[in-house]
């Protein structure tokens, strides 16, 4: 397997289930591509309903799925669509009759229902449509798909670049790879599934087969607090800027649409005037936006694969695209799944372990639909959580619960060292951490920061990060050293998403973490080991 | 569903100060302090009001988060608020009601006020009150006075429309209670000045309803008031005063932006006594002084620092000929209103105060000098000085 | 009401600023919009400590001086040296006198080191950080035991001792670690591990646990001669609680700062607050300013937000608000101003060209040198452009200098405001 993102997760977890020894080799993080780059949008397929009915009846039925078995990545917020006077009122018919046909329950609201549901919406809005929108944690749902394969004995390689496909003349014999610390290895296999995203091109290239991809970048803006509380989206054609989606404690503006080359998939930047379009156009559906701090601003890569012309591969839908390489390029025991969207990874997985369980003769059926993930089996009792918790602040529990799910069992002790706050805008606690670390494949603060939300709230490290990095140290076998090192890289890391968005009080917080990190310990003279030291203090 | 009338929590960039300077987490560790009850706590529960920690009920709300904090966060005001609006009421307390009712309790306490004063100082009674009423028994009660000030107030002082100018006075639950002095004091000194004083009818301003969540009540008391000293401030150069900095502190912002009331008609011309009689000393109308050969220690209550009427006060004071003031260390009480008179309160209450205790008998004074009443309770019950407010300095230093 | 000067912003430079005003007898008020930014300082100060080029700086004084040549725009070349020089030795004697005496290293600069194991040259230390038997020691290549409170979140000493030990100075020196307990101390029973550091130095602030805990750093010590803890010794009694816990324990002990807040900075803070109110002056905390009326190039009043009927005046005015952090500069969506006055600003005001692309660039960042243009006496130009007479403008709202980079935040604070005050003095004609 290669490729750590929700498709991949989801299919090493197929796998898993189905008794199919697998391993995965990701070159960066579990969900650090495509899948933890977009506005975590539990589609309920009325964005589709006007214009691709086959996509919406999807959505809907994947929404459904996931809400059984994915409940603690998932919030059911419910959502709406808001047409402005400006908008074209037939668009508001259409998607009506869209959501009818593809089976979503949406009902029409007057103004003044669509404010009792949503009190901070503009208040020039003429009509709404109410929809089972709602969200999802791209990260906690691939980070749960790989925790449960773990658990069912698959492997997993983070930060593990993929150098080479090892091929045994037709067929694909296993790839070569290197890790982080510059160690290579060889992994052979049976099957190799390329789940790679937007990156499958090249991974293709690698087996020395040519595979085309069109990326296009869609950026996204964070602001400090839920300006709402239910999926708001615009009632018009897609187009940029007509989402605000309330992700756990933030809200996310969403998205801007470019096409850009293969060539820059790695280096992509968040324009200026793409965040003043994310500002303009969220402001239209909620005036507080323009009055919130950004916290930060980020892209994503949509991986759209030639379907049609050089592709020979089987089309199995819109968006989905499953080659067998051994049919399209007579290489066999290479597999590779394209396309898609996070709400369908499910079923990507499912049809790509089921072509997979066909090549390896294995007769398993499906169960993903419905074995539910890790920390989303049954629901905590509120007499279990009482007895569990008492003592432990409110906030925490919560906040750890809605993260966890179940495993929160696991997470929070009595002890008081375990429950102490290490990121305070997000109440994550040293429990928490020290569970991620050994639980769930962290290798630095930046994985860290994906599995337990620290540094994502209004401070963005400005605290947490000195205290992640010394709790690095004590639970994550990281030298001390390394451990100065992880932590100017991970300050690095919350600056990409900073700079972008850099004024107001968020250029105050930046200040302020400067003067802490630069003024007061000293972070960039760490290298300065060799410049004056010391012994030049007379 | 999620409110946004305070969104002043987006300001906080987690610099950590108002912890510093919060007198309550200093003392205990069940207030985990400002920063994370305020604009931590908010954005988890504007996502989800469950996430509300019952730890919130520990703040005084006496404001020193606010006024250190250096980007402009309304702290006190989003724990008050998340505090009414999240926490689940239990049942009725009938301390808390009874405490809040100040108007109800006063009226019929100061009308049997030796019966009344005599109970509340037995021991039985208050045991059953710490008992029954979870009020601690440390706590010492001021002595109610026979009748109300309000009631007395014609009789006490007549010919007050005779002098060219006018101020109304807003006296308050303590004076119309307990201190008739310092109400008289007040008239002697604006008279002395040339000012008459009128008195309109009135409500409890609300602070002790606020405090014990009586939201709808004090709005009730709120419109009342707002409408009284509106059309009572409807002939021109006339001013609202209070002697009571709380009281001041009620009329002018809770009023506003706890209760969202519009009391812009009397906003500008309602002021804490010092403040108006500083800008009446500016414009020349100062009464005569005799010098008073008197060490005062003046402690700045909480409410006043946040409002800055500290430095009217200082003021003020700084103009009594032969007073020798020692301004302390500006620090909590403990008292808070009503905070302190509850029983679960009582100790963090008293541990709040004690630096301050100690820091005036360092300073040993004949008096002490504060403008708020609760501060000045607090301070008699735990050292032995006497407790003056400014009005009362002043009247000691009239020239016959 | 009246003043012969009002400053705004309680900082070090507003403090410096209204200390030397007060000291001349010149009725003086300082209006603060919440805490200073001493609360979050290293609580040394430094004076001057790299080089444009990243070197580290050995005589700031000197350096300075070539500075002042190389770069007119500097606030230190506007102040000179003569006078730089002066208000540091002025400040020093200032705390001294609030018995916080402060070490130097002759007229060169040291390096105190920092919670990550790094150094960082500065000119002024608490003696609890550094002086000059620890200096003596580090020499000898004493060994060094790296302690921490258990449970203590915001310090982590092996991240300190690792690196430490990498520093080409510390070669050869034996640096251990521990941990020290710490049983019940407080009446509040506090949970140990959410503390913050004010909590540690409340303990500490009385000596009446200073046995208890000589012990405990005795016994994690070892045969250790210097022994390293996050800062803790109280605020308001640190050189005693210093000397004290010395003597009990028989070993040399210094103090690094941790995450916010600062307990060495609060010192500084509470040690020049102590000496204003001494002084009799007025300081209004919690007041922002919200109006400034300027005509004919001078100010005429302010109005703030507690006090908006009554309009502030004064003969001279010190603007000390800071810089983005306290609010005395203002940055919006590709806009940047000085809010009270709207002063001539010195800062691109594109939006992309106020960063740089690395969080720690060599180069640092652009928008830490902006701030409000001055003319050679530190007196802003107004919105007509013009030059306004009674005004002066003191630290990090200064434009033209990089407070970090340069390790020079805290000398342009004290110098400048130093600066503003003697100005005044001088033109009111009341020099004592």
């Amino acid at each position: 397997m290669i490729g750590g993102g929700a498709t991949g997760s989801g299919i090493l977890r197929d796998l898993s289930l189905r008794g199919i020894k697998a391993v995965l080799v990701e070159k960066d993080d579990i969900a650090s591509g495509t899948t933890g780059r977009n506005h975590g949008l539990l589609h309920s397929g009325a964005r589709y309903a006007v214009n691709d009915l086959d996509s919406a009846r999807e959505c809907i039925s994947e929404n459904r799925i996931l809400k059984r078995i994915a409940r603690h990545c998932i919030e059911d917020t419910g959502g709406l669509f808001v047409s402005l006077p400006e908008d074209d009122p037939q668009y508001h018919n259409h998607l009506l009759e869209g959501c009818r046909f593809a089976g979503i329950d949406a009902k029409e609201l007057s103004q003044k229902e669509a404010f009792s549901i949503e009190p901070n919406l503009n208040k020039g809005i003429l009509k709404a449509i109410r929809v089972p929108d709602g969200t999802i944690d791209p990260f906690r749902l691939a980070s749960s798909n790989i925790l449960d394969a773990v658990e069912r004995g698959a492997g997993i390689f983070t930060h593990t670049r993929v150098t080479g496909v090892i091929r045994q003349g037709d067929a694909v014999a296993g790839i070569r790879c290197r890790t982080s610390a510059g160690e290579e290895m060889e992994i052979y296999g049976d099957l190799l599934i390329n789940a790679s995203g937007v990156w499958g091109q090249h991974v293709c290239n690698l087996a020395g087969i040519e595979l085309k991809m069109f990326p296009s970048k869609g950026s996204m803006l964070i602001i400090d607090y839920r300006v709402n509380n239910v999926v708001v989206n615009r009632c018009r054609k897609p187009s940029d800027g007509d989402i605000i989606v309330p992700g756990d404690t933030v809200s996310l503006i969403g998205t801007t649409s470019k096409k850009i080359d293969y060539g820059r998939i790695e280096y992509l930047t968040v324009d200026d005037d793409e965040i003043e379009v994310l500002l303009r156009d969220g402001e239209q559906l909620i005036p507080n936006v323009s009055k919130t701090r950004a916290l930060r601003a980020y892209c994503g890569v949509r991986p759209l694969v030639a379907v049609t012309g050089d592709v020979s591969g089987r089309d199995i839908s819109r968006g989905i695209v499953l080659i067998d390489h051994e049919h399209r390029d007579g290489a066999k025991n290479f597999i590779t799944i394209a396309g898609g969207k996070l709400m369908t990874y499910r079923l990507m997985a499912e049809w790509t372990t089921d072509l997979a369980c066909r090549k390896l003769s294995v007769n398993k059926k499906c169960t993903t639909h419905k074995t539910p993930l890790p920390g989303s089996e049954k629901k905590l009792s509120p007499k279990k959580r009482i007895k569990s918790f008492t003592g432990i602040p409110n906030s925490v529990v919560g906040s750890t619960l809605y993260r966890h799910g179940r495993r929160v069992l696991n997470i929070l002790k009595s002890d008081k060292r375990n429950y102490r706050l290490i990121c305070e805008c997000e109440m994550v606690t040293e429990g928490e951490i020290e569970y991620a670390i050994k639980n769930l494949n962290v290798r630095d603060i930046v994985d860290l920061r994906r599995r337990t939300r620290i540094g994502m709230g209004p401070c963005q490290g400005e605290l947490c990060a000195y205290r992640c990095a010394g709790l690095f140290n004590v639970y994550g076998g990281a030298s001390a050293t390394d451990t100065t090192l992880l932590l100017r890289d991970f300050l690095e890391e919350r600056w990409k998403g900073i700079k972008p968005v850099l004024w107001g009080d968020g250029l105050r917080e930046s200040e302020f973490t400067y003067w802490i990190y630069e003024g007061l310990f000293g972070l960039s003279q760490l290298e300065a080991t060799e410049k004056p030291s010391m012994g030049d203090r007379d | 569903m999620i409110q946004l009338e305070n969104i002043s929590f987006d300001h906080c960039i987690k610099c950590t100060v108002c912890t510093i300077y919060c007198p309550v987490a200093k003392v205990t560790h069940l207030f985990p302090g400002p920063k994370w009850s305020g604009p931590d706590a908010e954005r988890l529960r504007i996502k989800n009001p469950e996430l509300v920690d019952a730890s919130l009920k520990y703040c005084t709300n006496c404001k020193r988060c606010e006024i250190s904090c250096p980007s402009d966060v309304k702290i006190a005001d989003i724990i008050q608020d998340a505090k009414w609006k999240y926490v689940k009421r239990g049942f009725f307390r009938p301390r808390d009601f009874f405490m809040s009712r100040t108007d109800l309790v006063g009226t019929l306490a100061t009308t049997f006020s030796w019966i009344a004063n005599f109970f509340l100082n037995i021991l039985p009674v208050k045991f059953a009150m710490e008992f029954f009423l979870r009020i601690p028994m440390g706590r010492s009660f001021p002595a109610y006075q026979q009748g109300t000030f309000a009631r007395r107030f014609k009789k006490r002082h007549k010919g007050q429309s005779a002098f060219p100018r006018q101020v109304t006075y807003f006296h308050g639950c303590y004076v119309n209670y307990y201190n008739h002095r310092l109400g008289d004091d007040l008239v002697r000194v604006l008279n002395a000045m040339d000012t008459g004083v009128r008195i309109v009818r009135e409500k409890c301003c609300g602070v002790p309803l606020i405090a014990n969540g009586y939201l709808e009540k004090a709005g009730k008391n709120a419109r009342f008031n707002i409408k009284q000293l509106t059309s009572a401030l409807m002939d021109e150069e006339t001013s609202v005063v209070a002697t009571s900095s709380s009281c001041s502190f009620a009329l002018k912002h809770e009023y506003r932006n706890l209760l969202g009331l519009d009391n812009s008609a009397m906003f500008d011309r309602t002021d804490y006594i010092t403040k108006y009689l500083y800008r009446m000393f500016e414009s020349g109308n100062v009464p005569r002084m005799k010098p008073v050969h008197i060490r005062a220690a003046y402690h700045s209550p909480c409410h006043l620092e946040r409002l800055g009427g500290v430095i009217y006060t200082i003021d003020v004071l700084k103009r009594i000929p032969g007073l020798d003031l020692v301004i302390l260390h500006s620090e909590c009480c403990g008292i808070a209103g009503t905070y302190g008179f509850k029983k679960e309160y009582y100790d963090i209450s008293q541990q709040v105060g004690s630096q301050l205790f100690k820091r005036i008998d360092e300073v040993s004074p004949e008096f002490v000098v504060t403008d708020c009443e609760t501060c000045a309770m607090q301070i008699e019950m735990n050292t032995p000085y006497k407790v003056l407010h400014p009005v009362n300095l002043l009247a000691m230093a009239l020239e016959e | 009401m009246n003043y012969d000067c009002i400053i705004i912003g309680g900082g070090l430079a507003g403090l410096t600023c209204g200390i030397r005003c007060l000291e001349a007898g010149l009725n003086t008020v300082i209006i603060s919009d919440g805490m200073n930014a001493l609360h979050f300082s290293s609580g040394s100060l430094d004076v001057a400590g790299y080089d444009g080029k990243r070197r580290v700086v050995t005589s700031p004084f000197e350096y300075i001086q070539k500075l002042s040549k190389e770069n007119p725009g500097h606030p230190y070349a506007k102040i000179g040296v003569k006078t730089v020089k002066e208000s540091i030795d002025y400040i020093r004697d200032q705390l001294a006198a609030e018995k916080l005496p402060l070490f130097s290293n002759g007229e060169s600069n040291h390096f105190h080191i920092t919670a990550l194991g790094t150094k960082k040259p500065t000119y002024l230390s608490q003696t609890s950080v550094y002086n000059e038997r620890i200096k003596e020691a580090f020499e000898r290549k004493a060994p060094i035991a790296v302690l921490n409170f258990e449970g203590y979140r915001d310090y982590f000493r092996n991240i300190c001792a690792e690196n430490l030990k990498n520093q080409s100075l510390m070669k050869d020196v034996q640096i251990t670690t521990g941990l020290i307990k710490l049983p019940y101390y407080s009446r509040t029973e506090k949970n140990l591990h959410e503390f913050r550091s004010i909590d540690l130095a409340r303990i500490f602030d009385n000596e009446r646990y200073l046995p208890r805990i000589a012990e405990e750093i005795k016994k994690s010590a070892g045969n250790a001669e210097i022994v390293s803890l996050p800062s803790f010794m109280g605020i308001t009694n640190s050189t005693t609680v210093h000397r004290r816990l010395e003597e009990m324990t028989g070993k040399l002990i210094y103090e690094t700062p941790s995450l916010p807040p600062s307990i060495l900075g609060m010192r500084i803070d509470t040690a020049l607050k102590h000496r204003f109110a001494a002084l009799k002056g007025i300081f209004s905390l919690g007041d922002k300013v919200t109006e400034a009326s300027v005509d004919g190039g001078s100010v005429e009043y302010l109005r703030t937000q507690n006090n908006a009927e009554t309009p502030f005046r004064a003969r001279f005015y010190v603007l000390a608000s800071g810089s983005f952090f306290s609010g005395g500069l203002r940055s919006e969506f590709n806009r940047l101003e000085e809010p009270i006055f709207g002063l001539k600003f010195h800062g691109d005001q594109k939006r992309s060209s106020w960063y740089s692309q690395k969080f720690f660039d060599d180069a640092s960042h652009p928008f830490l040198g902006f701030g409000v243009e001055t003319g050679k006496y530190l007196q802003p130009l107004g919105r007509d452009g013009k030059t306004i007479k009674n005004l002066y403008c003191a630290g990090s709202i200064l434009a033209r200098y990089n407070p970090i980079k340069e390790a020079s935040g805290s000398g342009v604070a004290i110098a400048a405001g130093y600066f503003a005050a003697q100005r005044i003095i001088k033109e009111c004609g009341k020099v004592r």
